[in-house]
């Protein structure tokens, strides 16, 4: 009796392992019904051994630096102009006036509809990507500045107006501080949508080193497991700056009491 | 008296919110009559304005807007209905969630987009393939904020409920329906745009027709006037789609702030 329990609550533990499992082994019993089946089910050996090729060649290692690389630039570049704008808007009601409904209207416009304009404009090599990936990173920056320093408690402000701030001491001993969380908040969507639109960018203008080019490669010479190779490190990587960066949030925000 | 301030005041911010917007279009039309740049360049507003009269004019932007629209609506649709029955499943039953939560989550790590090749090779360039896209871009958002209005219902409701001897339909109608709908909602808006920008972006990779598609063969041509109408009417089309599931996530959330 007490054995049966016990397996069942490893099988309650375990459960999450059982979907993939059984996908792994329909795959791999699909991938043994003919050659025909062999172009989408490529068989699971196959695909690790794809793993080993690209690791070996050094081509996923080349291919992923350069779209993290893309991608920081970008949010780097947009991070900073999002918060000077965000900022500014926050702390002048007439740029707020003359800057946000800007704003609001070109943000409607999906990012990724920018890029035949932008490769018109700048050409397809690494500059258009950068640009594509700085917007995206720019917007939720800064909305989430602007609504960071709007929402500053109002005895902050008039406390900096007694010790006779300026805008700019404002701007840096008090609205800043106060509208951390909100911008680290940002700063984890801008990551999102700066990673999504660099692969996106890369799946576009297809030039130059990054996964979105080595999945298109892969694509056209009909190399499944080397796609999906590509998609698991963009799902991994994605993770794993996620994780850090949520990391860093939580040093950064160690000194707000906890809710 | 005071009207007329509060009608001035009104007058003058308003005014204000164009400002920038025509600063933009003056700005945009002098760069072009000073003719800084070559007319390949940057066509002036007039120009892009005539185009998008020839386009319409034409039946061509109709039919690619039919088109876009067809694929984003029937994508959409299931994306939407899968995602909530899985997430109603996965939200009320302890099993079903924990058989798929690991899955899900480490699906929902890969942006839509990187799948385009790997679908490509699985459905070919045809409809099937933008549809299982946008259908993938809508399914995890609903399903994330569906299961997550079910888990947030509190416990005391369904006791009250309980205490109350409500009926199964009147439990739905007055207590879950209220309860989860406006979490939903804003699921659906934010998949929606995901939506949409993805649908764009398939269409400019592989499609024979569609607003993409156009701004792509606008690109190959390098009929910079096609790509700004492009530009235009996605933009527009982004925030119509917002503008609308907003007004109805005001209309059925009223009775919150009352």
């Amino acid at each position: 009796m007490n054995i049966i329990n016990q397996f069942l609550l490893n099988v309650k533990h375990f459960s999450g392992l059982l979907l993939p499992i059984t996908v792994a082994v329909v795959w791999e019993f699909m991938s043994r019904q003919g050659d025909a089946y062999t172009y989408i089910f490529v068989p699971l050996s196959q695909i690790y051994s794809g793993f080993v090729e690209l690791i070996q060649s050094g081509e996923l290692l080349i291919n992923l630096v350069a779209t993290l690389q893309t991608t920081v630039i970008g949010l780097v570049i947009g991070g900073f102009a999002g918060l000077f704008v965000g900022g500014l808007m926050a702390v002048s009601p007439l740029a707020n006036k003359l800057i946000g409904p800007l704003y609001h209207t070109l943000r409607q416009v999906p990012l990724l509809g920018l890029i035949p304009l932008i490769a018109l404009w700048f050409g397809n090599d690494l500059f258009s990507k950068i640009l594509i990936v700085s917007l995206a990173a720019f917007y939720p920056i800064v909305l989430n500045t602007f609504e960071g320093m709007r929402g500053v408690e109002h005895k902050y402000v008039e406390v900096a107006s007694v010790l006779k701030f300026n805008r700019l001491q404002l701007l840096i001993h008090v609205l800043l501080p106060a509208a951390t969380p909100s911008i680290m908040t940002g700063l984890m969507h801008a990551l999102a949508f700066a990673w999504v639109s660099t692969v996106g960018s890369e799946l576009l203008f297809s030039t130059g080193p990054g996964v979105g080019g080595l999945m298109l490669m892969a694509q056209e010479s009909s190399r499944m497991d080397i796609v999906i190779v590509a998609v698991v490190s963009i799902g991994l990587t994605g993770l794993l700056m996620n994780a850090s960066l949520s990391h860093l949030r939580q040093y950064l925000l160690r000194w707000r009491s906890v809710r | 008296m005071k009207k007329i301030r509060d009608l001035a005041n009104s007058l003058h911010t308003n005014a204000l919110f164009f400002v920038s917007p025509i600063l933009l279009l003056l700005a945009w039309a002098w760069v072009c009559s000073a003719g800084i740049f070559p007319e390949q360049i940057l066509v002036s507003p007039a120009g892009v304005y005539q185009t998008a009269h020839e386009l319409w004019g034409s039946g061509e932007l109709q039919s690619h807007l039919h088109d876009s629209l067809y694929r984003l609506v029937l994508g959409f649709a299931i994306g939407v209905l899968l995602g909530m029955v899985f997430g109603v499943l996965m939200g009320l039953f302890k099993p079903i969630d924990a058989f798929f939560a690991p899955s899900f989550n480490a699906l929902r790590q890969v942006p839509t987009i990187a799948f385009i090749p790997m679908l490509v090779m699985i459905f070919g360039v045809e409809e099937t393939f933008k549809i299982v896209v946008v259908a993938k871009a809508a399914f995890f958002p609903i399903t994330m904020a569906t299961y997550d209005a079910v888990k947030g219902i509190p416990r005391s409701y369904f006791e009250v409920s309980k205490v109350y001897q409500l009926s199964h339909f009147s439990l739905v109608r007055h207590v879950i329906l209220p309860a989860t709908v406006p979490p939903i909602l804003t699921g659906l808006r934010l998949a929606l745009g995901r939506s949409w920008m993805v649908l764009v972006a398939a269409e400019l990779i592989a499609a024979d027709s569609g607003i993409g598609q156009m701004m792509e063969m606008g690109r190959q041509m390098f009929r910079i006037d096609i790509v700004l109408v492009g530009v235009l009417v996605t933009g527009l089309i982004g925030f119509l789609l917002d503008r609308s599931l907003r007004s109805v996530e005001t209309h059925l959330g009223r009775w919150q702030q009352s």
